[in-house]
This record gives structure tokens, C-alpha cells and sequence, in this order.
């Protein structure tokens, strides 16, 4: 009986990956993971103003990290396709916006991760979910290269 | 045995009565100006917030937190 109850109160934790997790495959196909480098899965969507202010320092992070031993891809989890291409475009041509997007109307792929909040940063080391950022952070920049040096070691 | 089966099939069942959890990736409708105090007319938004803040004793917390996000 009490094991029953905790599990329906842990329920929503117990589908979405935690720290040490191995992505599926389905989700490694989606999101085109297939070496054995640090990945770093950036959450974003148009209507997210923290979204829209960390990418530019995203960017400056995929420009300077070394791409055969770090990638950055982002995941717009926007419904309507339009809003998200038009949003991306538009960070492009400012130069906002330099490393590869994958969109996910459907929310198929943020539901898999099921963050607390956004934006939301997961690094990935060879497939699994090693650590994650939630919500707004001032100088992202250097916290994902303080947590890189951190985890590449 | 039948009355904890009946008293776990009412506890799920319940369940159903629940509003569901806004998830962060759905608060796209939630981020909008109109959903904010003032529907993002400004005098209207200025007007609604000391009335509210009045009567909560606290500053802050209108809106979404993070621009939409529900992040802090």
C-alpha cells in the first residue's frame, strides 16, 4: 500500500530521465546524438524572453568550444513551426544564433526530458544525462564553460 | 483486500478531478501581454499592480516569472 501511494506521488519523476540516465534510442535519433562527446540540449521556445536573452551566449560558448568534443544543439519546443522558424531566423540574421536547432512541435522531445523549468541546459557524456541547468542564469556563458571543464575532466 | 482495492480505485479515479500541472513548455498562452495585469495597456497594468500588491503586502510575483518561463 505505501508503495504504491509513493510511487503515484513519484510518478511524474519516474518517466522523465534524472542525472545517470541513458537517452533512448528514439531520442538519440531525434536529436542526431551519435558520438561519444559531450552534448549540450538547450530548451527554448519564442514566447521564453530568458530563452531568447541566454542564446546569444550560447553561441558565443559553440564558437568557442572545440566541436569535435562538444555540440550544442537547441530544441524549439514550439507548436506552431512558423513561430519557431521565424524566431530563429530572425536570431540568425543578428548573428544570435549559430549552432543547429531542432524543432519539436509535438513537444515529443522535451517531454522525454521534462525539465522544471526554462530555458533548460542538459549535458550529455557518451548517451546519458550527466548534469542540467534550469531557468534563467546571468553569464550563462561561463557557467556551461566552468561546468564543461568540471565534467571533462 | 476489496476495500483497499475500492480505496485505490477511488484515489486514481479522483485523480481525474484534478486540474492538470501547466508544464514550462506549455506556458506559451500564459506568456502573452494580455494574460498580465493590465493586458498590457501600462496605465491599466500600473493601476492593477498597486491594487494587487496592496493587498498581498508583497512586490512582485504578477507574472509568469522569467518572461513566460516559470523559471524562478
Amino acid at each position: 500500500m505505501r508503495s504504491i501511494l509513493l510511487t503515484l506521488l513519484l510518478s511524474p519523476l519516474l518517466f522523465s530521465y534524472q542525472q545517470g540516465d541513458t537517452l533512448s534510442q528514439n531520442i538519440q535519433d531525434k536529436l542526431n546524438i551519435k558520438e561519444e562527446k559531450i552534448y549540450i540540449i538547450d530548451f527554448f521556445a519564442s514566447w521564453c524572453a530568458s530563452c531568447e536573452k541566454e542564446i546569444p551566449y550560447i553561441s558565443k560558448v559553440h564558437q568557442q568550444v572545440d566541436s569535435s568534443q562538444v555540440e550544442i544543439i537547441g530544441v524549439d519546443v514550439d507548436k506552431k513551426i512558423e513561430n519557431a522558424e521565424a524566431f530563429q531566423k530572425e536570431l540568425k540574421e543578428r548573428g544570435a544564433l549559430t549552432f543547429r536547432v531542432v524543432n519539436d512541435p509535438e513537444n515529443s522531445i522535451i517531454k522525454a526530458f521534462k525539465p522544471i523549468g526554462m530555458p533548460a541546459l542538459f549535458y550529455i557524456k557518451d548517451k546519458k544525462v550527466i548534469d542540467a541547468v534550469f531557468g534563467a542564469v546571468d553569464n550563462i556563458d561561463e557557467v556551461i564553460i566552468a561546468d564543461l571543464k568540471r565534467l571533462q575532466k | 483486500m476489496i476495500k483497499g482495492f475500492l480505496l485505490m480505485a477511488s484515489v486514481l479515479l479522483l485523480s481525474g478531478c484534478a486540474v492538470k500541472d501547466v508544464q514550462p513548455w506549455e506556458k506559451e498562452t500564459l506568456a502573452k501581454d494580455t494574460m498580465k495585469n493590465g493586458a498590457g495597456n501600462a496605465l491599466m497594468t500600473k493601476f492593477e499592480n498597486h491594487i494587487y500588491f496592496s493587498k498581498e503586502g508583497s512586490k512582485g510575483g504578477g507574472g509568469v516569472a522569467g518572461g513566460g518561463c516559470g523559471c524562478n
